[in-house]
């Protein structure tokens, strides 16, 4: 089975939008701050989250992994300023899931590396991801792939 | 009927104060001979063992004979999270039966612990006392890590009987099931139904004994476990083994439940909850020809036997003793530690599983298997010292054992030990030091 990677049309928006939710639902197992929406609001409201980022290119890079016409993994990637900071722009990565049988096999890090290298072609010279505190797989997948803590995120109720 | 034994368990149990005491094995001629057996000759004993190493205890101190029967007490028969004291009356069951059958001299240990951490470090604690520890009644996934935490961590056999215990009678009663309707491991569709600390076992050990994963489909509470099953990213986190199992096995991609998965099967391997009515008997008449059905829930079965029967099944097997084919892991923990234990193996590695399930298929298949007899009953408590010997013999194939034994070293070793056991207890009744309570106790 040949997996290859490009980025996405709209015409995957069904399928990549299932493991988007995967992916919401694996963040929800890690801190009740993560809790997801009602089901159908959660997919009526990341629809039109991916369907914006595939539809502009300039500002999102949106990824995925096809096995065959199958879509086993996706990556989407936010262009951002940095206003105090150089480099000035990052790709900042806040959705990434690979479907758990084409997990250990270096998809993810390809993945990763397709993403820095069309993300440097759209001027961003910072990669970044964002993901849950206690994930400690995606620590050790991105310490493997030469990322380092940058910032940390802090957050409790405020009630 | 299951009345009867709950009025008698109860009124016994008060009866006798329990169920096993710790009675001398030296002979006390007098006073002076505490001076040999306590201070201060023992002082020797102790100096030995600081010099010749820890392992020196297993010569000296009953520690070779030894095993704790550690639980939390999370997962209790079906009886569910009755914590420590609760389990204890299961514990001493478990430590009478290893004496019986097995001439192991096994200490009920409940503890206080409910983290993973908590009960492995309480096996670290005292494997220095023990020859082995018993894992028994924790619930899963929780039992899994602890497991194998300790079988890595540890250098006394670690074994959790609710897992491997059943499994390994379940793949004795399965290969000769296989070999009465002439079928091949590597060829079955196997659906396994409950995918608890039992069938996630058995699921391992039926592919490391040659069946084939991807024949393989485990089905639970949520339906068919497959690859893109939407809760498998928790798995992942929780459940590491029955995560991997989603990935390894049901390679046609079955979903649905119970009746989708049966569609077609060659074997049908239930440990869910108590039946009747789990299974149904449309879903079994339309499995492969010659159905072969194992139903393991107690106190009653997934499916009655005769209905399974009735819906085609070839060969049925339960965990009752009313029933043919008792799938009972006392056929195993006795022996399969009486093995060990004499071997001073390290560790009970899959392999010498393996081998207790296929000395218990070769016993029952020379006596004639049929379809009312794939696995030895209880009575036939001479299959226990054959089961020690192959678990010594292959323990000292693959270098766990400290002490090398040949098979028939370990059948004549184990033989004496199981026989003494039996023989001190019925003499200790018929000394009259143990109350008969047979009709009435009073």
């Amino acid at each position: 089975m040949s997996v290859s990677i490009r980025e996405a049309t709209i015409n995957d928006l069904p399928q990549l939008l299932d493991l988007v939710l995967r992916l919401k639902r694996l963040n929800a197992e890690f801190d009740p701050l993560l809790k997801t929406l009602p089901d159908d609001e959660l997919r009526r409201v990341a629809e039109e989250y991916i369907k914006t980022a595939i539809e502009d290119r300039s500002r999102y890079l949106v990824l995925v992994a096809d096995a065959d016409g199958k879509i086993v993994g996706v990556l989407k990637a936010d262009v951002r300023n940095r206003i105090f900071y150089v480099p000035r722009k990052e790709g900042y990565i806040i959705e990434f899931y690979v479907m758990p049988e084409y997990r250990r096999r270096g998809l993810g890090r390809t993945m990763i590396d397709e993403a820095a290298r069309l993300l440097r072609e759209r001027g961003a010279d910072v990669i970044v991801a964002e993901f849950p505190a206690l994930n400690q797989i995606a620590v050790n997948f991105y310490s493997k792939a030469d990322f380092r803590p940058l910032l940390y995120i802090y957050a409790r109720e405020s009630g | 009927m299951a009345e009867k034994w709950y009025e008698l368990a109860l009124r016994l149990s008060k009866f006798y104060g329990g169920k096993i005491m710790i009675v001398p094995k030296v002979p006390i001629r007098g006073l002076k001979d505490f001076a040999i057996w306590y201070t201060p000759g023992v002082a020797a004993v102790s100096e030995k063992i600081k010099e010749g190493g820890s392992d020196t205890s297993f010569e000296y101190t009953w520690r070779w004979n030894s095993v704790a029967v550690l639980t939390d007490g999370s997962r209790v028969l079906g009886l569910g999270n009755v914590g420590p004291e609760a389990s204890l009356p299961v514990m001493e069951g478990k430590a009478l039966i290893f004496k019986y059958l097995g001439g192991v001299d096994a200490v009920p240990l409940p503890v206080r612990a409910v983290e993973v951490d908590e009960i492995v470090n309480a096996g670290r604690m005292v494997e220095p006392a023990f020859g082995g520890i018993n894992l028994e009644d924790i619930e899963s996934p929780k039992c899994f890590h602890v497991l194998e935490r300790l079988r890595e961590g540890l250098q006394i056999p670690v074994w959790h009987d609710d897992q491997q215990g059943t499994a390994t009678a379940t793949l004795a009663g399965l290969i000769n099931a296989l070999k009465v309707v002439g079928k091949n491991i590597r060829d079955v569709g196997i659906v396994l139904v409950g995918a608890g600390a039992s069938n996630i076992r058995t699921a391992y050990m039926l592919i490391k004994y040659g069946a084939d994963p991807r024949k393989i489909v485990l089905v639970d509470s949520a339906g068919i476990l497959h690859a893109e099953r939407e809760d498998l990213d928790k798995l992942m986190l929780e459940h590491p083994w029955k995560y991997d199992l989603a990935l390894k096995t049901n390679g046609e991609r079955k979903r649905g439940g119970v009746r989708e998965a049966l569609r077609g099967a060659d074997v049908l391997i239930a440990a869910s909850r108590p039946g009747p009515g789990i299974i149904r008997k449309e879903w079994i008449s339309q499995m492969e020809k010659d159905p072969i059905v194992f139903a393991l829930a107690n106190p009653v079965p997934e499916i009655w036997p005769w209905e399974a029967k009735e819906a085609g099944a070839r060969i049925v097997a339960t965990g009752r003793s009313d029933f043919p084919n008792q799938i009972n892991n006392s056929l195993v923990f006795p022996a399969v530690f009486r093995g060990a234990l004499d071997a001073r193996a390290r560790a009970i590695t899959d392999e010498m599983t393996i081998a207790a399930a296929e000395e218990l298929a070769s016993y029952a298949e020379e006596r004639g298997i049929r379809e009312d007899y794939i696995i030895p009953t209880m009575e036939e408590w001479d299959v226990f010292p054959r089961e020690a010997a192959a678990v010594a013999a292959k323990a000292t194939e693959q270098g766990v054992a400290r002490r090398p034994l040949t098979y028939k070293e370990e059948l004549r070793n184990a033989t004496e030990l199981i026989s003494l056991s039996l023989n001190m207890l019925r003499s200790l009744v018929e000394g009259g030091f143990i109350k008969m309570f047979n009709g009435g106790i009073d």
